[in-house]
């Protein structure tokens, strides 16, 4: 899952963008509404962190700007907390509205429900045959016990598996798994899917050659 | 018993004094009907009277001869009353002229009774209303020979007009009418009267509500916006249709308040609520760094590191408070200003002093022309002013800018001009660059600026009794302009 964050406090941004990391995603960053809008229009995040009041382009503005291209999910951080602002932030394509100050916690959960939301899940638990994928706790059960795997693997399996029965394309893979930052080694993909395949079974993950991977 | 409510004591007062007019008005016309249709009934049984009396006396020169054909002796009553009179009763003939007076079948039935010197009845009319009808009913005392105009009949008789005298021979005659018509028609008056006056009086009522309705009406609008605004509707306004009026006047003096007290309310929340978001941002750092270091082990400097934002977060928010403070208690007028005589240039100097660092850092050079002078006021808090002036005319400067600084004496005001060469404040902006918490430039990113600053250096100067104006000129600079009274 590949999140972008659109926030001018430098530490705050540092905090959330480590914090997410550490929850698995792959997190880009903006500290202003211009390049927090140019990212935005030009990658398909899960989904987007993004701070109301910002130099340049505000909250408001990128996100008009951006829902006359893309439908990402959005989560709108703000330090106004009265009614007519959340409907507004709602009312203009917002997911979801969280007030400053907040908890990490909360932030996770309303991430992971936004994602959720937008892959048409509404339990945050998919069975695959005997898999069994735990979004909320980021676990994954084989016939009723817990496999051991990373956070990179389970971001594979989870993506996967949120578009089950398509076929994901292994650019699509690289630009929901790893951020702008990592270098984009192309057998790095290929490890993680092996990795996978040798913890859930080989017919896990089928490859289709020449266009990318799907879980049936 | 008295209601409490204005209109209904009004209502009260008015309908009672229409109420006493009326009636007085009502029972005037009522007695002077009563007295002229009496008074012509009057009028027709004393022709009436006279008339008779000529027809007991006989035409004139006959005078003193009662013409009574005395009837013939087998004629005379025998079961008269007892001849106290020593004259015999006589057969009285009336006159054809007095007969047309007395006709039963005309509309106005007179009858008449004559009573001899021996109180014995001498004649009567046939249509005399009742046969028991004598002259006891009217007299209220034996021998009346008196002309009682109006004597009081017994209850029976209420219905009848009489009136009766005695002729100096000593007959008494008596002429009597009904006047149930007249009663009857003086009945009618009255329902007449009354009728009107009800109207009259229904309409003064009505009249008199609607108007006092009317003119309280704004008073009504006042208690009712009152109400509303007391339980916290501030944006209430007196509905003050009629302006022309007294009350009008004073509804639009409430309106006015009204407005003001809301202004003032909608200013103390937006300052509560912007307070509020100045914190929110600096909690949310620490909250954040402190939960993502908890998260799970950490080396050393990452700690160190998320310490630091801490520190940096907490330092902002104490900037923030005091500054809130600060404006608190300058509203408050809670702030005691010093009132001392101190050297203007030399505080201005000094806060020059303060920020030279800044400024060479910033690579801006400030040059001064400073006139020596004195003023009266707290030098610390000027001093504040003149610093805050400066950081934001180095803090918002170009590379390689410059900082004029000038102090002069003008018509007795300490004029103080900082003018930096930066890119200028927009004119949409620069009518609220002394607003709190308003920032030209969006950007939260400068930990120091936690805008207030010009909010706070408009509030000392207005303690001291002075005005601080900003112009500016987008990419030319921008001049802050003090004056203090010295």
């Amino acid at each position: 899952m590949r999140i972008l964050i659109v926030e001018d406090e430098p530490d705050l941004l540092a905090s959330l963008a480590q914090a997410l990391r550490e929850e698995g995603y792959a997190v880009d960053t903006a500290d202003n509404g211009d390049d927090g809008l140019f990212n935005a229009e030009g990658t398909d995040y899960d989904a987007i962190v993004l701070d109301v009041m910002l130099p340049g382009l505000d909250g408001w503005e990128i996100l008009k700007q951006l829902r006359k291209t893309k439908k990402t999910p959005v989560l709108m951080l703000t330090a106004r907390d009265q009614t007519r602002d959340r409907v507004r932030g709602l009312d203009t394509g917002a997911d979801d509205y969280v007030v400053k100050p907040f908890d990490l916690e909360e932030i996770f959960a309303r991430l992971r429900a936004i994602i959720r939301r937008s892959a048409n899940k509404t339990t945050n638990v998919i069975a695959i045959g005997e898999v069994k994928i735990d979004t909320a706790a980021r676990t994954i059960l084989l016939k009723e016990k817990s496999v051991e795997i990373t956070a990179r693997e389970y971001a594979l399996v989870e993506f996967l598996a949120l578009h089950r029965g398509e076929v994901v394309t292994r650019t699509q893979l690289y630009e929901h798994l790893f951020d702008e930052n990592e270098s984009s080694l192309s057998n790095l993909l290929d490890v993680h899917v092996s990795n996978v395949r040798k913890k859930l079974g080989a017919e896990f993950i089928a490859t289709r050659r020449g266009h990318g991977y799907c879980i049936e | 018993m008295i209601p409490k409510s204005i209109k209904w004591r009004l209502q009260l007062w008015y309908g009672l004094i229409l109420v006493v007019v009326l009636a007085g008005f009502g029972f005037t016309a009522y007695q002077l009907e009563r007295g002229r249709q009496l008074g012509r009934i009057d009028d027709e049984l004393h022709r009436r009277f006279d008339v008779l009396a000529k027809a007991v006396h006989g035409p004139p020169g006959q005078r003193g001869e009662p013409r009574f054909n005395r009837p013939p002796p087998d004629q005379l009553p025998e079961d008269g009353p007892p001849g106290l009179d020593f004259n015999p009763p006589q057969q009285f003939n009336l006159p054809p002229q007095a007969a047309n007076l007395f006709d039963a079948n005309s509309a106005d039935q007179f009858y008449f009774i004559i009573q001899g010197r021996g109180k014995n009845e001498i004649a009567r009319s046939e249509n005399v209303p009742r046969a028991e009808m004598g002259f006891n009913h009217f007299f209220e005392q034996e021998n009346h020979l008196d002309n009682p105009p109006k004597p009081a009949p017994a209850e029976d008789f209420k219905d009848e007009r009489v009136i009766f005298r005695s002729l100096p021979s000593g007959e008494t005659i008596l002429i009597g009418c009904s006047i149930v018509p007249e009663l009857n028609e003086l009945k009618a008056t009255a329902l007449k009267l009354t009728l009107v006056g009800g109207i009259i009086l229904f309409f003064g009522l009505a009249g008199g509500g609607w108007l006092v309705s009317r003119a309280l009406r704004p008073i009504e609008n006042i208690s009712a916006a009152a109400i509303k605004i007391s339980a916290g509707d501030l944006s209430q306004r007196i509905n003050s249709a009629e302006a022309e009026s007294e009350l009008g006047q004073l509804a639009a003096v409430l309106n006015a308040t009204f407005a003001r007290l809301e202004a003032a309310f909608a200013q103390q929340k937006q300052f509560a609520s912007d307070a509020a978001h100045e914190l929110r941002t600096p909690v949310t750092v620490i909250l954040t760094q402190t939960q993502t270091a908890l998260n799970r082990e950490r080396e050393p400097a990452s700690y160190k590191q998320t310490l630091e934002a801490c520190q940096r977060a907490a330092q902002r928010m104490r900037k923030l408070i005091e500054s809130l403070l600060a404006l608190a208690r300058l509203d408050a007028g809670q702030e005691v200003l010093k009132r001392l005589r101190f050297d203007f240039a030399k505080t201005v100097d000094d806060s020059i002093a303060l920020v030279e660092p800044i400024a060479a850092e910033h690579g801006v050079k400030i040059f001064t022309e400073l006139e020596s002078l004195e003023i009266n006021g707290d030098s610390e808090r000027l001093a504040q002013v003149v610093t805050n002036l400066l950081s934001n005319a180095i803090q918002y400067n170009r590379a390689d800018g410059e900082v004029r600084v000038k102090l002069k004496l003008e018509n007795g005001l300490a004029i103080l001009t900082v003018a930096d060469s930066g890119h200028g404040i927009a004119n949409a902006d620069l009518p609220r660059v002394f607003e709190r918490f308003y920032r030209a430039d969006k950007s939260r990113t400068g930990a120091g600026n936690t805008g207030l600053g010009l909010s706070i250096c408009q509030a000392i100067v207005t303690a001291h009794g002075g005005t601080i104006e900003v112009s500016s000129e987008e990419n030319v600079g921008t001049t802050f302009t003090v004056r203090l009274p010295i």
